[in-house]
């Protein structure tokens, strides 16, 4: 076996290990798109996930935490988004290695030259693509999975293409082994290893399209299979620093089609907000510690 | 003093401590090539830092040590000799196999472990070879100035063998290289001693290390260069069906091809190509890979149909207006652009490139050739193998386009960490050079990628421009630029000597109108001063926060509450301009109306252009702002490279401090109280060490101007720079005795020469670099002479002085204290080149010279008695 297969094998290993092997509470209540978490309030949240959906309550309390962070700085603001990132298990999909991160401000290493996005650039994406139940969403980049894993409590038609084999794999690995826990809206996902420059003509035209991966130009044919008034984010730049880029597909009352170019703030300039961390509900450390 | 007396002299030792050194600076350019292959930057000031790190603990444990060495010198000599090889050989593997990825420096705190755990590693042949040499020096302190004449020829002469070596080895096996020159040094160290069980040693040693690189790291599957998995060519690896068709290892760079269908290029596409174009082109590309950095697109020799997409690119738009064109490529990169000129009809198509290597790989490969359908022997292309501002600033041909398109920034997938890079091909100079090689009515054509926000190189380039064309003498400045942009994506300038015809300009517009881009500037258009500093204000809040909340992590969340009216309305209607869009339009009016010095100075970031002074894109971060940005570094992924220098400037000064002070501390109130002078020699020291350095680490940066490339100009200066002062320093041992009278006049004549090279090297640079290849070499090497032959006099003058004077403990200390301040001053001249320009590194330089003259009489007082009672 040579080194990268052997890394690779570890990897994958690790991936597969994201499933805790100590005795889990049992996910006892599946979702559907009317299950309601409390949302008011910490404990009560804590309490009612670890109870219905066997989650460990040390991350949860992350995730709550996290949460009011990011309704604080405006990167969620809809009710129903805030509802998909609290039952959304973010840990799932991070490395073992990094777990105890999961909830920071931070985009994290996955491997493969990949990184799963920050919480807040996550939560601000989703929210801006405004996406409605039964829409049809397009993915190009799965990733680690977690962007698609958090749409698919908004949507049950998520398509998600990643071209690095190993790591299609390993993601779609771990739905699955999701799948088997209870997480039934994982089923809402469908994958596939390919190309993701030609989108997924089997399943177009798409609604909304979010493409992950580094590339010099929005992909013609992404664009042709997008709806009219169809939406498409593309990060841009640097992980941590990226901009994300929102394309509209603007079909006039003339039935001319324009495609037009904004980001993800509507062209806001948002100030930097030096606190990030809560404690409950005192804040406690600035912004990178 | 008791010299060995077999150490006093001999042809055999000189050559073993040259070849030593040498082998200690060729595993210093081997670590760089390392970084460089397997990260996205050389980490030249690191590197330096590590190697003269080493030397200052070296000294320092000798200083404080000095009775043991000086009983124990030929054991610790030749034990360090052997340890050399075997532990360059396994710091190297075990760095390797604990690979730091910069990106994450913020964002995850292990790395910083790792990078230190990188840096305590490489740190150890370093040290291991600066105590031979110590241990050697400090022997033959009495002849110092031989001595230290070896040590100088040999580094100098063995960074060339080095950069030789770059044509036989990849990175991942540069590492022999310095293997080879030690085994030849611990020979001839072996001679010296007249031992053989010396040589025995050697040869398991030798042993050691070679079982080492090889057998064992094939055995243990150990990689020899741990390539990021967020480099450019670690993604083509793992596309399915990537197969690498050329690899060539150059000192131009590793140069490598990749075949893969999943690569696509078509750099700043307008999204409208989608709703009229019918296909794009499978299978049409290559990415090309210089050191893992790409890729760069090369395009497949296609039918015109699959070719329609070039009008929906940005350097299709000088096309609008010129037919049957002759056109000037300034870099051929992989192709494209002379690609899209050969399908607009360009009557004739002149490519340059100052990358020989890859040039090489077009004309000579029977793949690359078959592809491209051997694009650089059509008819039409004529091939510059030379950089294309130098050669446009000696040609008489005139041009219809010159086009500088995305060059140098192939950076796909660059993560942001742009190095602290010269760019001589965007500066004011270049610039007026394109303009000076245009015909009437011709158009210079300039992309850049805008994907930044705040927009900061984009801005600078403007700048650049009108600069260069206000030099030009332009009547009318606002009818020379047409300018647009595509949100995140690209922007084109288009300059046209004497102005823009009404008529073209509606064909531009029109042209512009139907790519969707943004228009920034034209010719005519009314002035319309709307929102910038309001666009301004809101940058300066998005990185330094809100003025009465900025750096308070103490406020509570509520008083916060304010922020609501700019984070809100989320779902609302875009604004019909982008804020950077109307943020690019107004700086075009500033620059074309004199406001410009103002809209710079409320800017978030620094703006000024590009010049032969300041040929940088990097450093937007004003020095200081940066106390205030502390605490969310992350906003500043892009600018690590920059972030790195201070930090490696820091982390000397505080290795420095304390490398210095540690002999004072054990033995100031010794035997070290009877050296009178101490600060003086201290001081004389550290001007030496940070000057010298200072002169070689920016004069590589200068001479890229004449040079082209910075490997070249790299390898001739640290071989002119070390030879030249080698020769300094024998001469100097002629003046040892009159060196009260001789060194004054030295120390003057360097600073008046540093000073002087300040004022106006970049002009004899640039007037070297109009010179054929063959001429510029050794023109360089005659620029180098003067300067490093008199720098090369007063390090062993003062040393061996120390000696002859009794000082022995100082003696060491002084090579440390070279040693240390050597480290701040390599990390200082990027600090210094980016904020106030490369000659004013220089200038300090001449200063610490000056400062030194004084200091060296401190150093020439002689011993007091010791005192008793």
């Amino acid at each position: 076996m040579n080194r990268r297969s052997f890394l690779t094998a570890l990897t994958a290993t690790a991936a597969t290990g994201v499933l805790p092997v100590t005795s889990r509470a049992a996910l006892t209540t599946p979702f559907t798109f009317e299950l309601e978490p409390p949302m008011d309030e910490r404990a009560a949240f804590v309490d009612w996930m670890a109870n219905n959906r066997g989650e460990d309550r040390g991350y949860l309390g992350q995730r709550w935490d996290r949460l009011q962070a990011m309704a604080e700085s405006k990167d969620v603001w809809d009710e129903v988004i805030k509802r998909a990132f609290l039952l959304t298990p973010r840990e799932e999909f991070v490395p073992k290695v990094n777990r105890s991160h999961a909830y920071d401000h931070n985009f994290l290493d996955i491997g493969f030259g990949v990184t799963i996005s920050g919480p807040h650039l996550v939560g601000r994406m989703t929210n801006s693509l405004d996406i409605k139940r039964g829409d049809k969403v397009l993915e190009i980049g799965t990733g680690s999975g977690y962007q698609s894993s958090f749409l698919a409590h908004l949507t049950d038609q998520c398509y998600s293409i990643e071209i690095i084999k190993p790591l299609a794999e390993r993601t779609r690995g771990v739905y699955d082994g999701l799948i088997e826990r209870g997480y039934r809206e994982f089923q809402n996902i469908t994958t596939q290893n390919a190309d993701g420059y030609y989108g997924w003509e089997e399943f177009a035209p798409f609604d909304k399209i979010i493409v992950t991966c580094g590339i010099d130009h929005v992909p013609p044919p992404l664009l042709k299979q997008l709806q009219p008034n169809g939406v498409m984010l593309v990060p841009v730049g640097p992980p941590g620093a990226q901009r994300v880029l929102k394309i509209i597909k603007d079909v006039e009352s003339d039935g001319s089609t324009h495609i037009a170019r904004t980001d993800i703030y509507n062209g806001r300039i948002v100030p930097f907000v030096p606190f990030k961390k809560l404690d409950g509900d005192k804040i406690s450390g600035t912004h990178s510690t | 003093m008791q010299n060995s007396p077999e150490l006093t002299s001999g042809i055999r030792l000189y050559i073993a401590v040259g070849l030593l050194a040498g082998a200690v600076i060729s595993l210093q350019i081997t670590v760089m090539r390392i970084f460089a292959a397997g990260n996205w930057a050389h980490f030249g000031s690191f590197i330096v830092s590590i190697a003269m790190l080493g030397v200052g603990i070296s000294s320092t444990v000798m200083c404080v040590r000095q009775p043991w060495f000086e009983r124990h010198w030929r054991s610790v000599a030749s034990a360090a000799l052997l340890a050399f090889g075997p532990i360059a050989v396994g710091a190297n593997l075990l760095a390797q196999q604990l690979p730091f990825n910069a990106i994450f420096l913020i964002a995850d705190s292990s790395q910083k472990w790792r990078l230190a755990g990188n840096f305590v590693l490489y740190l150890l042949p370093f040290f291991t070879g600066s105590l031979f040499l110590g241990a050697v020096f400090l022997k033959t302190r009495q002849q110092f100035a031989r001595i230290y004449f070896a040590d100088l020829v040999g580094c100098g002469v063995c960074g060339l063998a080095t950069l030789g070596g770059m044509w036989i080895y990849a990175p991942d096996h540069l590492i022999l290289i310095p293997l080879m020159l030690w085994l030849l040094a611990g020979i001839a160290w072996a001679a010296t001693m007249a031992s053989t069980r010396l040589l025995l040693g050697l040869a398991v040693a030798a042993f050691i290390a070679w079982s080492g690189q090889t057998w064992v790291a094939d055995r243990f599957e150990l990689t020899r260069l741990a390539v990021s998995e967020y480099k450019g060519v670690s993604y083509a690896q793992r596309f399915p069906d990537a197969r690498r068709v050329y690899d060539r290892a150059t000192p131009f760079g590793h140069i490598e091809v990749y075949a893969s269908s999943y690569l696509h290029f078509a750099p700043g596409l307008s999204d409208n190509a989608a709703l009229n174009l019918t296909e794009m082109p499978d299978n049409a590309y290559l990415g090309l890979y210089i050191d893992g950095d790409g890729p760069i697109g090369i395009i497949r020799d296609l039918p015109a149909a699959q070719t329609a997409y070039f009008d929906y690119l940005p350097t299709a738009l000088p096309f609008a207006l010129k037919k049957d064109a002759d056109v000037f490529v300034v870099q051929f990169g992989g192709g494209l652009s002379t690609a899209s000129a050969l399908r607009k009809d360009a009557r004739s198509v002149t490519v340059a490139d100052s990358n020989p290597a890859v040039l090489s790989a077009f004309r000579h490969d029977p793949t690359l050739r078959e592809f491209t359908g051997d694009i650089l022997t059509k008819p039409r292309v004529k091939v510059v193998a030379q950089d294309g501002r130098v050669f446009l600033s000696r040609t008489e041909q005139r041009y219809d386009v010159v086009d500088l398109s995305l060059a140098d920034s192939a950076g796909l997938s660059n993560p942001g960490g742009f190095a602290i890079a010269e760019k001589y091909n965007y500066t004011s100079e270049a610039m007026q050079t394109y303009m000076r090689a245009l015909k009437p009515g011709g158009i210079l054509a300039v992309t850049l990628w805008n994907k930044e926000e705040p927009p900061k190189s984009v801005l600078r380039l403007y700048a650049t421009l009108v600069t260069a064309a206000r030099e030009m003498g332009e009547a009318d400045l606002s009818r020379c630029f047409f300018v647009v942009s595509n949100y995140l994506s690209t922007a084109t300038v288009l300059y046209q000597r004497g102005g823009f015809s009404d008529a073209q300009v509606k064909i531009l517009k029109a042209r512009a109108r139907a790519l969707s881009f943004d228009e920034l500037q034209a010719p005519g258009k009314q002035p319309e001063l709307q929102g910038s500093d309001g666009v301004m204000a809101a940058y300066r809040a998005q990185l330094f926060g809100r003025l009465h909340s900025s750096n308070d992590a103490s406020l509570p969340a509520s008083s916060l509450a304010g922020a609501d009216d700019d984070l809100g309305a989320q779902t609302g209607d875009a604004p019909a301009i982008m804020p950077s869009v109307a943020l690019a339009q107004a700086a075009w009016q500033a620059l074309l109306t004199d406001q410009w010095q103002n809209f710079a100075d409320d800017y978030v970031y620094d703006l000024h252009p590009l010049t032969n002074q300041r040929p940088y894109f990097a450093a937007y971060l004003r020095p200081v702002d940066l106390p205030r940005v502390l605490d969310r570094l992350d906003l500043l992924q892009d600018e690590w490279g920059y972030l790195l220098v201070w930090a490696t400037l820091i982390i000397a000064c505080c290795a420095g401090a304390i490398l210095i002070a540690l002999p004072a501390v054990f033995g100031w109130r010794g035997l070290l109280a009877r050296c009178p002078g101490k600060a003086g020699t201290l001081l004389y020291f550290a001007c030496l060490g940070a000057g010298y350095i200072m002169v070689e680490v920016v004069l590589i940066s200068h001479f890229v101007l004449a040079l082209s490339n910075a490997t070249v100009s790299a390898t001739v200066l640290i071989t002119g720079m070390l030879v030249f002062s080698g020769f300094g320093s024998l001469c100097a041992d002629r003046y040892l005795d009159s060196a009260r009278r001789v060194m004054p006049l030295i120390f003057v004549a360097i600073a008046a020469l540093l000073i002087g090279y300040g004022l106006c090297i970049d002009r004899a640079l640039d007037f070297v670099g109009t010179l054929p290849y063959g001429w510029r070499l050794p023109s360089c090497f005659l620029l180098i002479l003067p300067p490093a032959f008199l720098m090369g006099m007063p390090m062993p003058t003062g040393m061996t002085w120390l000696a002859r004077l009794g000082k022995e403990q100082m003696f060491l200390w002084a090579w440390g204290v070279n040693g240390c301040m050597s480290v701040i001053g390599a990390a200082m001249v990027p600090l210094l080149a980016t904020s106030l320009g490369l000659s004013s590194a220089l200038v300090l330089a001449g200063l610490l010279y000056l400062v030194a003259l004084p200091a060296f009489y401190a150093l020439l007082r002689p011993m007091t008695a010791a005192r008793t009672g």
